[in-house]
């Protein structure tokens, strides 16, 4: 893979690493828990040189990240996932709950595969070729691969050709739910929050490039804290 | 303050019963007809156990505060288009459309709003399902929840605010319709030879 034709921005920095003054310990300092994103860097390395480029980010929007990218001319649109995805889940419990069984099969309806249909036919409803990047954090760790897959489908589809697409891999199930917000061009903020999902899975190598099989190309950057950064060309 | 043409203060005469209703601030029609107009005071109403006002009438003069924002309380539904140049709060429900171009549009922390919403300054605390559009600039509080286009010149977002649509930027008092997400913008030459590198060098692992 030769991700060498445009000028290299400067020699990367450790994957992980302090970016403010301070102790590093391992994936993040700890009063600001922050963490270098080697993928971040090269993510807006590859859209660089779009003008007005559309980016996708798929956790919740922070003043910050909305900031960051429109100081840079992009347009940003967020759609958090995942919160979509627990308040889909909850509404259709409640109403399985509260519709009568002799319809269909209660545990048909609650299938997983046919919940992700369902949720697909009003989430990430964009027109194709409509984003130049999209940022899908660590999100497909948290969802079943039924799920993860029918997201990924959808995400190409949207996806502009040579568009890309950055997501995080826990190497083990992470102690905390984090949600990310971009400080700088390769700093990431990991911001705490309350828990909209367990952590589902932890995807081997093998596995994840099963889920980005459309995708014509890759590039994964481990970090010391043992996520793998992983960047997908459409 | 509370000057009056003479023909219209009446003789003193034994307060009726309606004279015994406190004064408020709400904008509702006089009911006193020769009644002068009067600047709203700057005190909040006295309650009528404590009375201030000399005369019976003046007591069921009510006031117009034509700076205080015009509101659509909770419980209220309106549908249709909302158009002036009067600040507006809504706690309520709105369809429709809102256009108040030269002025600020509150969506309180009970509004629900299914409307696209252009004014010149926007702050949302509820919940909008429709395109924003600001000449100013546009608050997202933390009880917010949006599902729509955004755009404008300058944009606020507390921690905690949903969002679920795109951003874009203009310069301030620029007027600019939402561009579709269809359009993507066509990728410069260079980004064009990086892709084309990678893919012709590249090898799915």
């Amino acid at each position: 893979m030769n991700w060498m034709a445009k000028s290299r921005p400067s020699a990367a920095a450790p994957a992980i690493a302090p970016t403010k003054p301070g102790p590093s310990s391992g994936a993040a300092n700890a009063s600001l828990r922050v963490r270098t994103s080697n993928g971040l860097k090269e993510f807006l390395w590859l859209m660089s040189d779009v003008p007005h480029a559309r980016v996708l980010d798929l956790g919740p929007v922070w003043q910050a990240t909305v900031n960051f990218f429109l100081d840079k001319g992009y347009r940003i649109s967020t759609d958090d996932l995942l919160g979509t995805w627990k308040e889909f889940v909850s509404a259709e419990e409640e109403r399985l709950r509260a519709a009568p069984l002799t319809e269909e099969g209660y545990s048909a309806r609650l299938s997983v595969s046919s919940l992700a249909d369902k949720f697909l036919e009003n989430a990430l409803q964009y027109t194709e070729n409509s984003f130049h990047g999209v940022l899908a954090w660590d999100l497909l760790d948290y969802f079943d691969p039924a799920v993860s897959a029918r997201i990924m489908d959808r995400l190409f589809d949207i996806l502009h050709p040579g568009g890309a697409v950055l997501a995080l891999f826990h190497s083990r199930a992470p102690e905390r739910f984090h949600r990310y917000r971009i400080i700088d061009t390769q700093t990431v903020e990991l911001v705490s929050a309350s828990t909209l999902a367990v952590h589902a899975r932890v995807f081997q190598n093998r596995e994840i490039l099963e889920l980005f099989a459309k995708f014509r190309s890759s590039k994964t950057f481990v970090g010391r804290d043992q996520v793998r950064e992983g960047l997908f060309l459409k | 303050m509370w000057r009056k043409s003479n023909d219209a203060r009446p003789s003193p005469q034994p307060a009726s019963r309606a004279a015994e209703q406190p004064v408020t601030t709400a904008p509702v029609k006089s009911t006193a007809p020769a009644a002068v107009p009067i600047p709203a005071p700057e005190k909040p109403p006295v309650a009528p156990s404590a009375p201030v006002f000399p005369s019976p009438a003046a007591r069921s003069v009510v006031t117009h505060d034509t700076s205080a924002p015009s509101s659509l309380g909770p419980g209220l539904k309106i549908r249709g288009e909302l158009s002036g140049s009067s600040d507006l709060y809504i706690d309520g429900e709105t369809e429709g459309s809102i256009t108040l171009l030269d002025s600020r549009v509150t969506i309180g922390p009970s509004g629900r709003v299914q409307a696209d919403v252009e004014a010149r300054e926007i702050i949302i605390e509820g919940t909008v399902q429709g395109n924003l559009k600001a000449r100013e600039s546009i608050r997202l509080t933390s009880s917010s929840k949006v599902q729509g286009g955004i755009l404008t010149p300058r944009m606020g977002v507390d921690d905690g605010a949903k969002l679920r649509g795109k951003v874009e930027m203009t310069r301030a008092g620029e007027t600019k319709g939402y561009s579709a997400a269809a359009k993507p913008a066509a990728p410069a030459a260079a980004y064009k030879a990086a892709v084309a590198s990678s893919e012709s060098e590249s090898s799915k692992r």
